[in-house]
């Protein structure tokens, strides 16, 4: 029986029949700057700090929670109190993706939905100083080199 | 005398040039097909970027190499260095002169209509009467086999000589391993063709496909266990994957063709793909009836005849090519000594033995 087996190249074509199979099979890999993966409903990646759509002022009202929260204490909201109306006034606000974790325990504590963890996964940047977001970049988005668009081209 | 040059002057040289740059095209789309397939196997998606689906890439890799900068080592023999490519290259091509891509009258029918717009009725008929003009091949030697394996093992020299010249390590054992491996896979392809021709009684190629007609079925039919040894002769000769010892990567870095780069290893990559594609047709020729439909004699069956014998012999070469390719993903490289007691040991006793044997049914079969 094995030197039948071994004769008729049993083993041979049953490897072949396999990798004739994998040949028709829809392909695992992405086109990946051209086409972006599709992710999970919950993934969590850069932070973005919103703003009210109707009249364009922050949301955060400067409650500290978020940077309290933090597990690695990378937020770090400065603020200030406005003498007229006696309410605290965000200033500044950074947020290290550096060290963030993306535990995702600020926008969970947010009381206003200001600070939350959108699905932009493209974190790299050419130096550790700009891994530190700025409330600018927080706000506007992060105007990156685009690879996908014109990059192949 | 008009005659006399348009048969053997012009015709041939169209075809000739036809042939040159039909191939040479066929080669570049060849090394596309391998990526596309090779990655389809392993679940990618191969060169996606250059043109639809990465079908230009073939271009853009030819261009890349003619611009690459032209090395030679400053120890190598530079004249031989500079030769041997060449010389792998050449006899890969040479050898289509002899494949019937047609039957004998193939072009009889366009060279008439072109033909009497400039010529008298009978001198277009001597034209069309030669097979060299109007077959469906550049020549009908009626020694075709043997100049096929000749010239193909002057290709093997181009390897060796590479090899030799780099004056470095590594390509002087690829082309030693190259010209073992050569040595013992000839003989056993040797044999494997020899019991075709004891059938067809011929040697001329074209002759060999007009015998498979008059019998009725491709001789895979009879000789199944020849087609397989020159399959596996075939893929040895030209040095795939299961057979690719003289340039493993993982041994060798890249074996003969290690220290060329830019255009020089391109024409050893061309001459590679030519091979695959020379052995492709001389055994759809030998052993899958060449230009013809499956069993030509059968009646009901006539309507694949609808399909031009070209066709034909493209779709068996595609096929051949494909298995080849489909062999490298999925079998690993052999260990050398595994390689040479397998062409010794194994395949060698049963090209013999099958010759033996299928000359005995022959000769039984004429005397009884």
């Amino acid at each position: 029986m094995n030197f039948l087996k071994r004769i008729f190249l049993v083993d041979i074509l049953k490897g072949m029949a396999v990798t004739f199979r994998y040949t028709y099979k829809s392909v695992y890999t992405e086109q990946y700057p051209k086409e972006k993966p599709k992710l999970a409903g919950r993934y969590k990646g850069a932070p973005r700090l919103n703003n009210d759509p109707e009249t364009g002022e922050t949301l955060c009202i400067a409650c500290d929670l978020c940077a309290e929260i933090c597990p690695e204490n990378l937020i770090v909201v400065g603020s200030q109190r406005d003498p007229e109306s006696r309410k605290k006034v965000l200033t500044h606000y950074t947020f290290d993706t550096s060290r963030c974790l993306f535990c995702g325990l600020c926008q969970e504590v947010c009381p206003t939905n200001a600070v939350e963890l959108t699905q932009d996964f493209e974190l790299a940047t050419y130096s550790r100083k700009s891994m530190v977001w700025d409330r600018k970049r927080l706000e506007k988005g992060w105007d990156r080199i685009e690879f996908g668009k014109n990059y192949h081209k | 005398m008009t005659e006399l040059l348009l048969i053997y002057a012009i015709i041939p040289l169209i075809k000739i040039g036809a042939i040159v740059l039909i191939l040479s095209g066929a080669i570049a789309y060849l090394t596309l097909l391998e990526r596309k397939l090779i990655a389809h196997i392993q679940v990618r998606l191969g060169p996606m970027r250059v043109g639809w689906h990465g079908l230009l890439q073939p271009i853009a890799d030819g261009l890349k190499f003619i611009l690459k900068e032209d090395i030679v080592p400053s120890k190598a023999d530079s004249l031989i260095f500079t030769i041997a490519p060449m010389i792998s290259l050449i006899p890969a091509f040479v050898v289509f002169a002899v494949v019937p891509f047609g039957p004998p009258e193939m072009f009889a029918g366009v060279l008439h209509t072109i033909l009497s717009w400039f010529l008298e009725p009978s001198s277009v008929d001597t034209v069309i009467k030669s097979s060299i003009a109007s077959g469906g091949f550049v020549t009908d030697i009626n020694i075709a086999v043997l100049f096929v394996l000749s010239v193909s093992s002057v290709g093997i020299l181009g390897v060796i000589l590479g090899g030799w010249a780099s004056n470095s390590k590594y390509p002087l054992l690829g082309a030693l391993r190259s010209s073992a491996q050569m040595v013992s896979y000839e003989v056993a392809l040797g044999f494997s063709i020899i019991s075709v021709l004891l059938y067809a009684g011929s040697l001329s190629l074209v002759e060999i496909v007009q015998q498979q007609q008059t019998a009725g079925v491709w001789y895979i039919f009879y000789q199944p266990v020849a087609f397989f040894l020159f399959l596996v002769c075939g893929l040895a000769e030209t040095n795939r994957l299961p057979f690719d010892l003289p340039e493993a990567e993982t041994e060798l870095v890249g074996g003969f063709h290690t220290e060329y780069s830019g255009f020089r290893f391109s024409l050893f990559f061309l001459a590679e793909y030519a091979n695959m594609i020379t052995v492709s047709a001389i055994g759809v020729t030998l052993f899958l009836g060449g230009w013809l439909p499956p069993f030509p004699n059968v009646a009901w069956l006539d309507f694949l005849g609808i399909l031009p014998s070209v066709v034909w012999f493209l779709v068996k070469v595609f096929l051949i090519l494909y298995l080849f390719i489909w062999i490298r993903g999925t079998l690993p490289r052999f260990r050398f000594d595994q390689l040479m007691s397998y062409g010794w040991k194994v395949l060698l006793p049963m090209a013999l033995g099958h010759l033996i044997v299928y000359a005995a049914i022959k000769a039984m079969w004429e005397t009884l």
